[in-house]
């Protein structure tokens, strides 16, 4: 049953789909701008995906919540497996609804004569381009400028999935704990797909590195750092 | 109008729930709902000569659980549909697997009522040309089986993130010969009564809109309801005492919902602002 008082915020609070969180009639000449897991119905924006109500100001609400699937969002930097190659893209998998298409010149000085050659099985870190609703999502191998800057091939390392929440957790900043406490003691190189994706690179740590970040996801900060200290105290 | 329940409950009481999410670790999303208490068998074993007294404790037992388990996968969205479904919406495979024997054609009219009624609640226009496969397993069965399998269904959908109107909470009335109604039967109540109604509500909601101004028809949404589905005879007034009283329990049922999800939730992503 409703009963809520009128004024009830649910900014930070947990929602689940169906809950109406914003009330538009009340809000009239101001830009608000929807994230994931909200959507407009006429009048009021309701919740279609569990998870905590977040506002930044100043209009911008959306829905935070961790998945193992992911949703192409513009502008995110994810890793992509290939699965086939045709004569204007690659087909690369980003564990989204659709395939996505990378077109074969997206390469930094790409032209038809210098196609890159990727087996399929080959891991990508790419940058969404488009990502329209209904569409294959694109990608490119280059930033916005057309420069290079670290895109494309990983050919080293290990690559392990995690969920979304995990991966938004491991770039941000200020650096996440466990990565933190690795580095202090390890020398490592991850590469973080917003995907949920994690190819983690090191000489001869790399299990320990990707046991780590896999445990770390529901712990807080202090006891990331014991978990931490927990398995480095077993290979000295 | 007093009725004796064989587990000693009165007829509007449930049986005690329990949820957890996130259980299987390939699945993209997963839910298991169980009804009921499971009675542990002890084992003969422990039959020490010395402690004579103690051994006599350890041979109380109980045969057989009283509860409705079942465990529900969901896989998707994933790319491409089916050939007779439509390709510019995204469709819902069910998929029924009984604790024991062959699926034959009981199974199947499971999955169709449970694909009809996740196609009601989510929001097929999102993911177009997508397909998202719900597996459910049952695991104990003791009445009221379709009800618990639509509540793990829509716990494991919110557990995928698979983008929803509002969630389902379901729950089995049966009506008896002297037009008394209970809820949530077990296997044994629902083989003795006239009739019984699987019914499917969707959950109360939160709502920052002043009350009463989201109804539709003059009723709140709460008081629609999804799907229905009834066994044996029971008269006209029995089904419309089966449906009040199973709406005030979704109620709690919604709430129970609810802060199971709420539990699972917060853990991982109270910082990183």
């Amino acid at each position: 049953m409703e009963a809520k008082p009128s004024t009830a915020n649910l900014v930070d609070k947990i929602v689940v789909p169906g809950d109406v969180v914003l009330d538009l009639s009340s809000m009239t000449n101001q830009t608000i701008k929807l994230g994931g897991g909200l959507r407009q119905e006429c009048d009021s924006v309701s919740v279609i995906k569990a998870g905590k109500l977040r506002f930044s100001k100043p209009n911008k609400y959306w829905v935070e919540s961790s998945q193992k699937r992911y949703v192409p969002c513009v502008e995110d930097t994810v890793l992509g497996i290939v699965v086939d190659c045709k004569a204007d893209n690659f087909f690369v998998d980003i564990r989204g609804p659709t395939i996505a298409f990378l077109p074969v010149l997206a390469f930094e000085g790409g032209t038809r004569r210098n196609i890159p050659k990727f087996e399929i099985g080959s891991l990508l870190y790419v940058r969404v381009v488009k990502a329209n609703p209904g569409m294959n999502p694109e990608l490119s191998c280059t930033d916005a400028s057309g420069k290079a800057a670290e895109f494309g091939l990983l050919k080293d390392g290990y690559m392990f999935e995690t969920s979304t929440g995990l991966s938004r957790m491991l770039l941000s900043s200020p650096t996440c704990p466990v990565l933190e406490e690795l580095g202090k003691q390890l020398s490592f190189e991850i590469a973080v797909g917003l995907n949920g994706r994690v190819n983690a690179e090191s000489p001869s740590t790399v299990v320990l590195v990707s046991n780590a970040i896999m445990n770390s996801e529901s712990l807080s900060a202090v006891q990331q750092k014991i978990m931490v200290d927990k398995l480095l105290q077993r290979i000295k | 109008m007093e009725v004796d329940r064989a587990d000693g409950r009165n007829p509007n009481q449930l049986r005690p729930l329990a949820c957890s999410c996130s259980i299987l670790h390939r699945a993209h999303g997963s839910a298991s709902w169980s009804q009921g208490f499971r009675f542990i068998q002890t084992s003969h074993f422990y039959h020490f000569n010395l402690f004579v007294f103690t051994s006599k404790c350890y041979f109380c037992y109980w045969v057989g659980s009283g509860d409705t388990k079942v465990l529900a996968a969901v896989y998707g969205p994933k790319a491409g549909t089916k050939k007779n479904e439509n390709p510019e919406k995204a469709s819902i495979e069910v998929i029924w697997k009984p604790r024991t024997g062959q699926i034959g054609k009981p199974e199947k009219e499971y999955e169709i009522i449970l694909k009809r009624t996740l196609q009601s609640i989510c929001i097929l226009t999102i993911n177009p040309n997508t397909t998202t496969s719900v597996i459910i397993q049952v695991v104990h069965d003791d009445g009221a089986l379709l009800p618990c399998a639509i509540n793990a269904a829509c716990a494991a959908l919110v557990d995928a993130g698979i983008p929803m109107k509002h969630l389902a909470v379901a729950i089995c009335c049966c009506s008896a010969e002297s037009g008394y109604c209970i809820l949530d039967p077990t296997k044994l109540e629902e083989q003795k009564m006239k009739g019984f109604a699987y019914l499917v509500f969707p959950n109360s909601i939160l709502s920052v809109l002043p009350e009463g101004s989201s109804l539709v028809q003059g009723e709140p949404m709460e008081h629609g309801i999804i799907t229905s589905v009834t066994h044996g005879a029971m008269s006209v007034d029995d089904y419309f005492h089966c449906l009040e009283r199973g709406r005030a329990a979704s109620a709690k049922l919604s709430d129970f919902l609810r802060r199971s999800l709420q539990s699972k939730l917060p853990g991982d992503l109270s910082k990183a602002e």
